[in-house]
């Protein structure tokens, strides 16, 4: 016993002094506590030292595993009146919004999210793709550009590393994307953003004052921690900060996500909207 | 409900139980964070509280973004059939949870499905999960709640 729990302290000792964006309960964690351990195995780097994020990547999720081992099982049936999602992501602050803006979000959980962009099948914007358990990303690295695909959507980011945001921007779904290094953290600045997506949760709108950092840091063989601070000084009283991780799935590979093919929602949302007692809380 | 620090300044009822139950609120935080995993709102078009489970034979699959559909006959206690439409996973998911088109579910199957009834009331409903003939078990689609916001909002509910 004093044999485990030696090791169990000292596994605690490397983990705070190794994992400092991974803090219990609001890191990568599910109901389980934070599945994010110290860095066991090496992490893997490119040829100029810097850590190497290139692989298959599952945003939202703390569970080690190819993507069928750590997805199995994502739920009961629908008699038990269970859920258990794909993944949990970490508990998070509640949203920094101005007390106007709360009450627009509020409104679209009242209306169950019928108002989402993404049911238009419009991009899903920073962070919020990045953080979508549902769909696989792929990240590829150079020296000089970090290309993150994404199979939602075809969504894609470029993020040129060392260089000054173009001075000719105009708003857009995805911002534009810049990186650094700090030490073995790739930092990206996000700006240039229209008003039309979603931060995160349901009705988590933004303004095009929307400035996102992002920071990428790769643990371990297995995980990427995620921390993300959006500020937007139309709708928020602070910045917001959410912090996740980012977990690598071997031998997947990204497929077609062509949204627009048969999304019938639209018409039904028009039906429903018709009269919002039908599907709006309370 | 939970309030966090910046909402002591905007909202103050309910900081005090925040503060003297800080595992339970830990607990109501994890229980808060829904996951992004769904295209479009489950709640808005179905209800969580009316379960559904079907038996009944396959009559169509469209294998379709944003969503799949199979089609179901499904004859009721008189007799009388109805051809129930059952939504799911895009074709990507499908087959990284281990189905494979024109192979898995096909026309003249005869399988059951869980899932939830549409709010209208009309012959569609979610579908969770598929049993086949052999008893092999599938998921069609995600749980019920993905995209609707879950249990929690982003923000704290204000004071009334």
């Amino acid at each position: 016993m004093p044999q485990s729990r030696n090791v169990l302290n000292f596994a605690a000792a490397v983990a705070l002094i190794a994992v400092p964006l991974i803090v219990t309960g609001q890191g990568g964690g599910d109901a389980k506590g934070p599945v994010v351990k110290a860095a066991s195995s090496k992490v893997p780097r490119a040829s100029d030292g810097k850590p190497d994020l290139t692989g298959v990547w599952q945003g939202g999720s703390s569970r080690i595993g190819t993507w069928e081992e750590a997805n199995a099982g994502g739920g009961t049936n629908a008699t038990s009146g269970q859920v258990t999602p794909f993944a949990v992501r970490g508990a998070q602050e509640k949203a920094p919004y101005q007390p106007w803006a709360a009450q627009k979000v509020l409104d679209s959980f009242n209306r169950r999210g019928i108002d989402d962009p993404m049911a238009r099948c419009l991009s899903p914007g920073v962070p919020r793709t990045t953080t979508m358990g549902l769909f696989p990303m792929q990240i590829l690295q150079t020296p000089k550009t970090i290309v993150m695909l994404f199979e939602v959507f075809h969504v894609f980011r470029v993020i040129q590393i060392d260089a000054p945001h173009p001075d000719d921007l105009e708003a857009s779904f995805m911002g534009d994307s810049v990186g650094h290094w700090e030490g073995d953290t790739l930092v990206v600045d996000v700006t240039g953003f229209n008003d039309k997506t979603w931060l995160a949760g349901t009705g988590t709108f933004h303004s095009d004052k929307l400035h996102v950092v992002e920071k990428f840091t790769r643990m371990d063989e297995n995980t990427i921690a995620y921390e993300v601070t959006m500020e937007d000084p139309v709708v928020l009283t602070k910045p917001w900060v959410q912090r996740s991780t980012i977990m690598l799935r071997p031998g997947t590979r990204l497929r077609e996500y062509e949204c627009v093919e048969n999304n019938t929602d639209l018409d039904r949302y028009e039906k429903l909207l018709q009269d919002e007692s039908v599907f709006r809380r309370k | 409900m939970m309030l966090t620090r910046w909402g002591r300044t905007l909202y103050h009822s309910g900081m005090t139980n925040a503060r003297k139950l800080p595992f339970a609120s830990a607990f109501l935080l994890l229980a808060a964070s829904v996951p992004a995993f769904a295209h479009h709102s489950f709640g808005a078009e179905y209800d969580a509280n009316k379960p559904i489970t079907l038996t009944g034979v396959v009559t169509k699959v469209e294998w379709t973004n944003p969503h799949s559909f199979f089609y179901l006959d499904v004859k009721d206690a008189s007799g009388k059939v109805s051809n129930w439409k059952l939504e799911g996973f895009p074709p990507n998911v499908l087959y990284r949870t281990g189905w494979k088109k024109d192979v898995t579910i096909k026309q003249g199957d005869e399988i059951t499905v869980t899932g939830w009834h549409a709010r209208d009331g009309a012959d569609w409903g979610h579908s969770r999960e598929v049993t086949f003939k052999d008893g092999k078990k599938l998921f069609f689609g995600p749980p019920a709640g993905t995209g609707d916001g879950g249990n929690t909002p982003s923000v704290a509910v204000p004071a009334k």
